[in-house]
């Protein structure tokens, strides 16, 4: 009966959160667009990405972006799957662990681990190696949430217990169990976490700005103190990097839970 | 005039029929049952009674008000639902005085008013539980005495106890007629269940996919069915393909055998069929009926009633006998012999 | 039959298996009469006892990882708070929490955090129950769901600067703006719709404002629409058989159901807002006085010259996340229960 009317103020308040989500996007795009007077151009664009300092610290976030990754799923799914298979009762110890990075706002946490690892005994903050270790490990710490939820929801989806019992009863040892089944039919999950784990690195400013490496934040920062179209367009730049990484998520992950629930700043 | 009346009541969705020419006159006090298969509209029909659909044409009065397109909060028919859709946010007795808080009465009165129902459910220490405290059997009563409290003139019920178990389906449903009775509220039951529409309802409809196949008593949908499907649908039926042989006199053959109709209409076309019930078989051979010959195929005890199923010139018939201990059980391949009585069976 | 049978390291199994249960090798006759290289077939109560480290062995990187870098820097933070430059014991570093800046710090951060939850809150919630019980098309809850995602994780730096680009003193808002208008009483062009005249800045706390907004509603309306989703259409229709209005349905079913999922959801709203800080930091370049901001400037060394009153802030702010998050679970919880009715 109710689906019959017409709900005038669904349709309202629907339209009005279209419109803040596009104006400022088409804003953004449309200031991008300017930088030649008078013309439409890509100019702002072509400046962008031709700037060195724009392709190193791309690169560098990048490659950072992907270690994290890695190191993060070698960590991670045997962590869970262990957790399945032998220690449930290990969960709301690790689970709460997995929720602190939630809790502990990044700057506090990057305090933190600053005063921790600036000094003896445990100084990682002298050479340019080792920070990238210490920042390496930030950004492990910081995509800890979404990855974990990731990698769990797709342990819980495909029944893990199971599958290596039915494994074992055929005859595998584990290896064999963990990269013949587990991991493929994670491949998914693990591809969700990866790419949520990946924007969070790309897009991340507070551990580049204040462990001073040349990540992409940083430089952002750089650019916005001292340019006026180039922002913009680095803007529209990262957003479509979010929305592919996003997209690629949606796109993978089509019937399974949908409701992959991102936040950050 | 009835009591409540529907007439016409035709309902499309998006080009699919689900209710055609829907018509129903029902008095004051009566229960009825919607009964039929998943898809054949009877939710449909009661939704529409209840106003959560809209007839696409027809028209529904209750004593004398036009109920068609008024909307739901307005008509006074009380609903169950099939997931009982208590409050959980209420406590039992907030739920059951809910309808009464919203029309506006005095404390006093809905208090007084709960407590009654409470009576009448047997649930009168639950009143400050939260439903979800409750079991399925308990949250049902609840329901019940929701839809009752603040005195609608129907009651409608959504296939209320499907999702009980065997065991407390047959308590509640006696419940639940006995309720009824004692306070003559005219209901209307949509189930699929045949015996629960059997052993409830003062009239059944049978419907089958949108359509109103037969409207009458228990006792004419099972003995008297006028249709194929019902027949098929209400209880167990034996069809035999039969050839006329005397269309005036009812008498057909099956293979070697002849049989005399006890009711037959105008046997006209080709696939003629002999109805009768697996409960009017007998074994053995009695002058005057009708007595077949077969072998039988197999035996599948069914608890209270055994199934002989017999080969007879190569159609299956199931006769049903009771599970006495004198009974003599045949062997599978054994020859046997069947009969039953003339007026037991009809064409169809 | 446990996992440990299967493991990679059957021998060092046996081996830790006798080590910490001599006695209970011998302890059973089952145990008894087979050869001790096969006991760890023997029976599952000796079993359960010594894989219980076993178990926990597996668990050593994740362990190993997570106290290195996230247990050290957090216990280090705590302690620190209540030490002085030498290390002694010490509750001045939160007496420096009444500092007056300080105070003035915790008021902003907290302003602008119940600000923008409140009002993230109510728009994500009309938003939400747009797209679920209010009939909009399916393809329009899609698009919203899907920006919601990403909007929720777009702020830092690139939200900055289209918010910059939008209503900068030159964006395109503020130039559409500018350019309405109409010939006034003296002949001239007047143009009165330019907010920056009218004492708008996008650099102050309301442009913060506003640009927190594009992340808290999305991540309102992706917290609360599980929740709006899971009021039963039935209860709905219950309530108007019994005769209830629009109005008293909301009144005394769906808002008595929902407020525990919203009230927890704009608690995290306003954890969302309280400890964000790269959105600050690229718009207003630390000009806004933010607790965030100023525990950036304690790391930079730039403001206070006791290193130690940074941690008591941090300390502080790590207790309001907690209190928040905290009562964000419960909350949810709550609602959880019922919505499974």
């Amino acid at each position: 009966m109710k689906g019959k009317r017409l709900n005038l103020w669904g349709w309202f308040w629907a339209i009005a959160a279209m419109l803040y989500f596009f104006i400022p996007m088409y804003g953004t795009l449309d200031f991008s667009l300017r930088m030649k007077k008078g013309v439409i151009s890509l100019l702002a664009y072509e400046t962008v990405l031709a700037d060195p300092q724009f392709l190193a610290s791309f690169r560098y976030s990048a490659i950072m972006g992907l270690i994290t990754v890695t190191i993060s799923v070698l960590i991670f799914v045997p962590t869970i799957y262990w957790i399945y298979l032998r220690l449930p009762k290990a969960r709301p110890i690790v689970e709460i662990i997995t929720i602190l990075p939630f809790i502990i706002p990044v700057i506090v946490y990057v305090f933190g681990l600053i005063r921790t690892f600036s000094g003896p005994p445990f100084q990682l903050t002298l050479t340019p190696f080792k920070t990238d270790i210490l920042i390496t490990a930030g950004y492990i710490v910081l995509s800890m949430p979404y990855m974990f939820r990731a990698i769990d929801v797709g342990m819980r989806a495909i029944d893990v217990r199971t599958l290596t019992e039915a494994a074992q009863s055929l005859g595998s040892n584990s290896f064999q169990i963990l990269f013949d089944v587990i991991f493929p039919n994670l491949r998914i999950a693990i591809l969700s976490g990866a790419l949520i784990c990946f924007a969070t690195v790309i897009g991340e400013l507070i551990l580049g700005d204040f462990l001073v490496r040349p990540a992409l934040g940083p430089y952002m920062v750089l650019v916005g103190r001292s340019r006026a179209y180039e922002p913009a367009a680095l803007a529209i730049i990262s957003y479509t990097l979010t929305w592919i990484c996003l997209g690629l998520i949606q796109f993978f992950s089509r019937g399974g839970s949908t409701q992959q629930q991102l936040t950050g700043r | 005039m009835a009591f409540l009346e529907l007439s016409h009541i035709q309902k499309s969705f998006a080009g699919a029929v689900a209710v055609e020419d829907f018509n129903l006159s029902v008095a004051q006090g009566e229960f009825i049952s919607f009964l039929g298969p998943s898809g054949c509209g009877k939710t449909t029909t009661l939704r529409m009674i209840a106003g959560f659909e809209l007839p696409t044409s027809g028209q529904i009065m209750l004593s004398d008000n036009d109920l068609t397109y008024l909307p739901p909060n307005k008509r006074n028919v009380g609903m169950v639902f099939q997931s009982y859709a208590l409050f959980p946010n209420m406590t039992v007795a907030e739920n059951i005085g809910y309808g009464l808080k919203v029309a506006g009465k005095l404390k006093a009165e809905i208090n007084q008013r709960v407590q009654e129902m409470l009576a009448l459910i047997h649930l009168e220490e639950f009143g400050a539980r939260y439903p979800a405290r409750l079991s399925g059997g308990q949250q049902q009563r609840v329901a019940l005495a929701r839809a009752l409290a603040f005195h609608p003139q129907v009651l409608l019920l959504d296939e209320p106890l499907s999702a009980l178990d065997a065991k407390i389906r047959v308590e509640l449903r006696h419940e639940i007629r006995r309720i009824q009775q004692q306070l003559g509220i005219t209901t209307i039951y949509v189930t699929h269940d045949q015996e629960e529409a059997l052993s409830l309802s003062d009239r059944i409809v049978v419907m089958s996919q949108g359509k109103i196949e037969q409207v009458g008593t228990p006792s004419e949908i099972y003995n008297f069915p006028s249709t194929e499907f019902v027949a098929k649908f209400v209880g167990q039926i034996n069809l035999l393909p039969v050839q006329v042989i005397d269309a005036k006199k009812g008498v057909v053959r099956l293979g070697g055998q002849t049989m005399r109709a006890g009711q037959f209409g105008h046997l006209n076309g080709n696939s003629i069929r002999l109805a009768v019930r697996p409960e009017e078989l007998n074994p053995g051979f009695v002058e005057g009926a009708n007595n077949l010959t077969g072998k039988v195929e197999a035996i599948t005890y069914l608890g209270s009633i055994i199934r002989i199923s017999v080969d007879v010139e190569g159609y299956p018939i199931h006769l049903d006998v009771f599970n006495e201990r004198k009974l003599k059980i045949p062997a599978t391949g054994e020859s046997y012999q069947l009969t039953f009585p003339i007026e037991a069976c009809w064409l169809l | 039959m446990g996992f440990s049978c299967w493991t990679g390291y059957p021998t060092f199994a046996i081996r830790i298996h006798k080590e910490i249960n001599p006695t209970e090798v011998h302890g059973s006759d089952y145990s008894r009469a087979m050869p001790s290289h096969l006991n760890m077939k023997s029976s599952s109560r000796q079993r359960r006892s010594s894989s219980a480290i076993l178990d926990w062995i597996g668990l050593v990187p994740f362990f190993a990882f997570v106290l290195a870098f996230l247990i050290l820097p957090s216990l280090n933070l705590f302690s620190g708070a209540f030490k002085d430059a030498r290390g002694n014991f010490t509750l001045a570093n939160i007496n420096f929490l009444t500092d007056q800046y300080v105070l003035k710090a915790y008021a902003v951060s907290l302003e602008v955090s119940v600000i923008t939850s409140l009002f993230g809150g109510v728009f994500g919630f009309l938003v939400a129950y747009a797209i679920t019980i209010g009939n909009t098309p399916r393809w329009m809850r899609s698009i919203l769901m899907t920006f919601s995602g990403l909007a929720a994780n777009f702020g830092g730096v690139p939200l900055a600067f289209a918010f910059i680009a939008t209503l900068g003193r030159t964006g395109f808002i503020t130039a559409i703006l500018k350019s309405i208008c109409y010939a006034g009483a003296s002949g001239t062009q007047v143009c009165p719709f330019n907010p920056y005249d009218h004492g708008f800045n996008l650099y102050s706390m309301y442009g913060l404002v506003l640009a927190y907004m594009y992340f808290q509603f999305p991540l309102m309306v992706l917290t609360i629409t599980p929740a709006l989703e899971g009021l039963k259409k039935d209860w709905r229709e219950a309530s108007e058989n019994l005769g209830a209005t629009s109005f008293q349905y909301w009144r005394d079913v769906a808002f008595p159901i929902l407020w525990p999922s919203i009230l927890g959801a704009t608690m995290l709203l306003f954890g969302s807002a309280f400890g964000a800080f790269a959105t600050a930091q690229a718009l207003t370049g630390g000009s806004i006085y933010l607790v965030t901001i100023l525990i950036g400037q304690q790391i930079r060394g730039d403001v206070l010259g006791n290193p130690n009153e940074g941690y008591a802030l941090a300390l502080g702010m790590v207790v309001v996340m907690a209190i928040t998050i905290t009562a964000y679970t419960i909350l949810q919880r709550q609602t959880a229960r019922w919505l499974k009715v």
